[in-house]
């Protein structure tokens, strides 16, 4: 027989978590400490989906690339080709057109509007509700249909070109876009609706995971989770690009910095999304959607058949690329989860010496361990959703 | 503006500047990194934003901006607006790492941001952050070999074959859209580059 213990005794475990787990939202291994219930530490280990595009690119010529840069972070991929392609304008000093602008941040929105509704699905269904995920894509499957129309594809547009845009938007795509717009604002309502309020997850969120202005700034924190945390920057609001600075909207702040602020923060957001929207479409106007220098950019499709001229171009640009002027660029824009940008280095050739992307998932997930430090093993995962990392974006 | 001081303190510290389209880079000696980024974060530069690799040994010669050695690391520091007084200054200093002592000081104390991107220089690149807490690879696995973002890391391509004998060699080919060599395409059987039959 088996002497009862004098004492009741605790020893400290290691759990490992993933890389194959539901709630990793990706290949994502986390090592976590634990006393008993209690995290004690949380070590990420990354790199399961790293595919070496920054060694790619520098093989790849500068409009090629264009077709690597959405495939990091697979939720807003425009913001990715947005980012390069504003990097190297900077190089090449290409001057893109009103229309132009207006149309990328007309998708760039949107874009953004799609990542959110993900993480409100997935974010709530790591609390272990499973409705809104179908609601949610709903609207999601609205704004890929309307990818699908301008871009011709739903994830991985291809669709920036270096000085504009690759075509025009298609007539059908406003009258549509307009559609969506007029319901959308009530179904973010709805989804709020969802949730807020609700015991489960007050307790759930509400003081969870909560990281303080301070800590956010030294654990490298962007965009929605740092705002969450009180610090009001945006990159579109502090280094203004595409025009945003003649939009009129607003950042929305949490003031705690908790789990509960992350989510709601990213829900105004789209309401803040749709705003900018709303005006942009307002401003299209008829006018041409590249750069005209044709060094760098396309010619339009129809001179192709009448212009010699414009042949040799194409054929020039399509098989060599263009060159660009020895130089180091960097532009930082706002993607779903922060700070995005692509540092692009020259030597003056058509292929980029050095591209390295500033993604912001990479940086977001060091916060972690001190947001997890002392919360339950279930919050983990609630902690971790409301980061909104995306592992495409974390590993390149 | 911050932005302005870093610059007013590089000048007097004799540090090299240089500004291009809209990045201020500073030039900073590889023996008194420490010193001077302290002195930067004292100035207000609160945020760290990224940490840069750079491999310059292919780095063409007679461009404005010579490199004097092999490797180098660029800071991108931020005056983080909305944060304090941040003012949304940023500054990139950099500082040269010779080919032979590929070392140089983690600055994780000044920033702990920069733990995950020190561990991917040094994973990517090979260049030993002295300092730094837990210096592992990060991307690549424990066991991998090499350093794959240097210039001489092979990319493991195959050459393109058709049927005709003609071949394209990945590296003839980007040599050859480099403006460096003039054969885009060769020929199986020892003939020359670009030569027709």
């Amino acid at each position: 027989m088996i002497p009862e213990p004098k004492e009741l005794r605790t020893e400290e475990m290691l759990l490992n978590m993933g890389p194959q787990h539901p709630s990793t939202h990706g290949v994502l291994r986390l090592v976590v400490k634990l006393a008993g219930e209690e995290v004690l530490d949380v070590i990420p280990h990354i790199g399961y989906l790293h595919t070496g595009f920054e060694k790619t690119m520098e093989n790849r010529t500068f409009h090629q690339n264009i077709t690597f840069s959405p495939r990091m972070d697979y939720l807003h991929s425009f913001a990715h080709d947005l980012a390069y392609a504003l990097s190297v304008e900077k190089l090449v000093g290409a001057e893109v057109p009103e229309r132009a602008r207006v149309i990328r941040v007309i998708l760039n929105e949107l874009s953004r509007i799609a990542s959110h509704l993900i993480f409100v699905a997935s974010g709530l269904l790591d609390l272990g509700a499973l409705t809104p995920y179908f609601y949610t894509f709903r609207e999601r499957e609205t704004i890929l249909d309307l990818f699908e129309w301008v871009t011709g594809q739903r994830f991985h547009h291809n669709y920036i070109r270096i000085g504009g845009v690759k075509e025009d938007l298609p007539e059908e795509f406003v009258p549509e876009l307009k559609k969506f717009l007029d319901t959308f604002d009530h179904r973010v309502d709805d989804y709020q609706g969802l949730f807020v309020g609700s015991p489960i997850f007050e307790g759930r969120a509400r003081g969870v995971g909560v990281i303080s202005p301070e800590d956010a700034i030294a654990a490298g924190l962007t965009g929605g989770s740092l705002r969450a945390s009180g610090v009001n920057y945006d990159a579109r609001k502090a280094y203004p690009y595409c025009g945003y600075e003649t939009y009129d909207f607003e950042v929305p702040l949490g003031e705690r910095g908790d789990t509960w602020d992350r989510m709601v923060v990213r829900l105004e957001e789209m309401r803040q999304a749709a705003r900018i929207i709303r005006q942009a479409v307002q401003r299209l106007e008829p006018g041409p959607i590249r750069d005209p220098n044709p060094h760098f950019s396309y010619p339009p499709k129809e001179l192709l058949a009448t212009s010699m001229e414009a042949l040799i171009f194409h054929f020039k640009l399509a098989t060599e690329g263009f060159e660009v002027p020895p130089g180091e660029a960097y532009v930082p824009t706002e993607s779903a989860r922060g700070e995005l940008g692509y540092y692009v280095v020259s030597d003056g050739g058509s292929l980029p010496y050095r591209v390295k992307v500033r993604t912001p998932s990479f940086f977001n997930l060091q916060a972690l361990p001190k947001a997890a430090k002392g919360h339950f093993f279930q919050d983990l995962v609630a902690i971790l959703a409301s980061f909104d990392p995306v592992l495409g974006d974390v590993d390149r | 503006m911050r932005r302005d001081e870093a610059r007013a303190y590089a000048e007097e510290k004799g540090i090299p500047v240089r500004e291009e389209h809209g990045l201020l880079h500073l030039v900073l000696p590889l023996d008194e990194l420490k010193v001077h980024l302290r002195a930067f974060k004292e100035m207000g530069f609160n945020y760290l934003a990224d940490v840069i690799g750079m491999d310059y040994r292919d780095y063409p010669e007679g461009t404005s901006w010579q490199h004097p050695e092999r490797f180098a690391v660029i800071y991108e520091l931020v005056s983080m607006p909305g944060f304090a007084d941040g003012d949304g200054s940023r500054i990139y200093p950099r500082v040269y790492v010779p080919e032979k002592r590929p070392k140089l000081e983690s600055v994780t104390d000044l920033w702990p941001s920069a733990s995950f991107p020190e561990r991917e220089v040094y994973d990517l690149f090979g260049l030993v952050f002295e300092g730094h807490p837990d210096l592992r690879r990060i991307l690549l696995p424990e066991d991998a070999e090499g350093h794959p973002l240097r210039k001489d890391h092979p990319l493991g391509e195959t050459p393109t074959l058709f049927g005709d004998g003609r071949y394209i060699e990945p590296e003839a080919f980007r040599a050859g859209l480099r403006g460096k060599d003039k054969g885009l395409t060769g020929w199986r059987g020892g003939r020359r580059k670009g030569e027709r039959r």
